[in-house]
Order: C-alpha cells, then structure tokens, then sequence
C-alpha cells in the first residue's frame, strides 16, 4: 500500500471536511481499520479548524495551507503547512479541565484535548515563516500494544 | 447532518443524523435551541444515524446541557454509537449528561 496526496485548501471554513471527507476515502479504500479512519480524520478535521479560523488577520491575500496525505510502510503521515502566525497549538492550546461542571466548562482546548489522545504521535516546527504540524498513525499499533 | 424532533411533554427526542462539525454546528446550534424555546427542559438526543461529531458538536451540546439544566431537567443522550461514545469519554462529557441506551429509558429518566 503506498498513496500520497497533496491538497491546497482556501481560507474557508467548509475546507476542513473536505479534507476529512477525502481522507476517510482514501483511507477506506486502504482498508484501514474502521476506528483509525474516525480519529485520524478527527485529528485532521480539528488542527485545520484551528488553522482556517485562527491563523490568519484580515489580510489573506498571501494565505497558502497545503495539507500532504499519504499511507505506505503500514502508517498514516499527514503534514499540514500554513504560513499563517506562529501558532504550536501542542503547547499554545489551554488544557481543558474535565472536572469542571457545564455550567463552568468552557470549551477551548477540547479539539486539541481529542487530537492528542487519538494521533499516536504529533509534532510542530516552525521554519521561514510556516507552520508544521506532522501527524503519524501506525496501522500496527493495537497488535502492539496487545503484544 | 438532519435533526428530527418527537415533543412529548416538557420532554423531546431530537435524533441528529449524519455529519455534525465545525462547518455545520451553527444549524446544529439553532435546531436544539429552538427545540429548547418551545419549552422543552428534557432534550433527548438520539445519536443513532449520528456517523461523525467534531468538538464543535460538543460545544453545542454543552449550551444545550446548560440551558435545559437551567430549566430544570437535563440533556440525555441515547443510542451513542462506539467512536462517539469515545470522544464524549475522552472529553468528559460522559460526566456531564446522562448515556442511555433507548431513547425510551432517555425519556424515563426526566419523569421523576
């Protein structure tokens, strides 16, 4: 198994599930398993939510997000570049409080909470002036922890 | 994403089908509150058909759980399929409202 796609996706908010809708299909007909195809499109659908939302001021003119998709050697990496502001949502997100009652619950943080429980590994880097956030999904991972 | 409600009583049963993220949560938003302003104060959200929900369903949720408890009742969940069982755990919302498995035994749980 060995695809790739690259997408470059318009400031807009219906965006985010195009990518997510093309994943899970890219991603079905790979026969990944049924609960790796939900997070990770869960996973790609929050960090590009924060991306076309937040990143970027009035000005967009000079706006570029490109999203790199691609399945071989039994994992998932997708790449999602922006050149928006610097923004390491790992680390700038807040950390939601789970104890809290709805009445005091807010709701920041919540998308990122759900991205770093369900991507095995996630990491940032800033260089000339782009965002990177890299995703990673074995395939293998449930026969290992099993193991 | 589509959301049909039954009304029985201060009681309803909205069952939202499909698709619920941050491109659609504002529809989702505005059918739930509008469920909630004809008087509704246990909301029932039967998540049978529901095949995707992204933390912007869950914001929805937790304005409807805020405003129906302010009513005097509650938000209920029923029929929860498992990866959205799963992001309501991982997100604590399984803390915040009640997760049943029929929308029957949803419903019972506001008549006391």
């Amino acid at each position: 198994m060995e695809v790739r796609n690259e997408l470059h996706l318009a400031l807009d908010g219906d965006e985010p599930r195009r990518v997510a809708e093309m994943f899970e299909e890219m991603a079905v007909e790979q026969d990944v398993p049924v609960d790796i195809v939900f997070k990770f499109q869960l996973a790609l659908d929050e960090l590009l939510t924060n991306v076309v939302s937040y990143a970027f001021d009035q000005d967009t003119s000079d706006a570029a997000i490109k999203v790199t998709l691609e399945m071989k050697d039994e994992r998932i990496v997708a790449v999602i570049e922006d050149n928006g502001r610097p923004f390491n949502p790992l680390l700038d997100a807040p950390d939601p409080d789970l104890d809290l009652s709805a009445e005091d619950r807010t709701i920041g943080g919540l998308g990122i909470h759900l991205t770093k429980a369900f991507v095995d590994t996630l990491s940032y880097e800033r260089t000339e002036g782009w965002n990177r956030l890299s995703l990673v999904q074995p395939l293998t991972a449930h026969s290992e922890e099993n193991a | 994403m589509n959301v049909e409600t039954s009304y029985s009583g201060t009681t309803a049963v909205a069952t939202v089908s499909g698709r619920v993220d941050s491109a659609n949560a504002k529809d989702f938003d505005q059918a739930l509150r509008a469920i909630i302003d004809k008087g509704v104060s246990g909301l029932v959200v039967d998540c049978s058909g529901l095949r995707y929900m992204s933390s912007a369903g869950l914001r929805v949720l937790l304005i409807a759980i805020r405003k129906t408890n302010a009513a005097g009742g509650g938000l209920a969940l029923c029929q929860v399929p498992d990866h959205i069982r799963e992001v309501l755990e991982v997100s604590g919302f399984v803390r915040l409202t009640k997760v049943f498995d029929t929308a029957a035994d949803a419903q019972a749980s506001f008549a006391g």
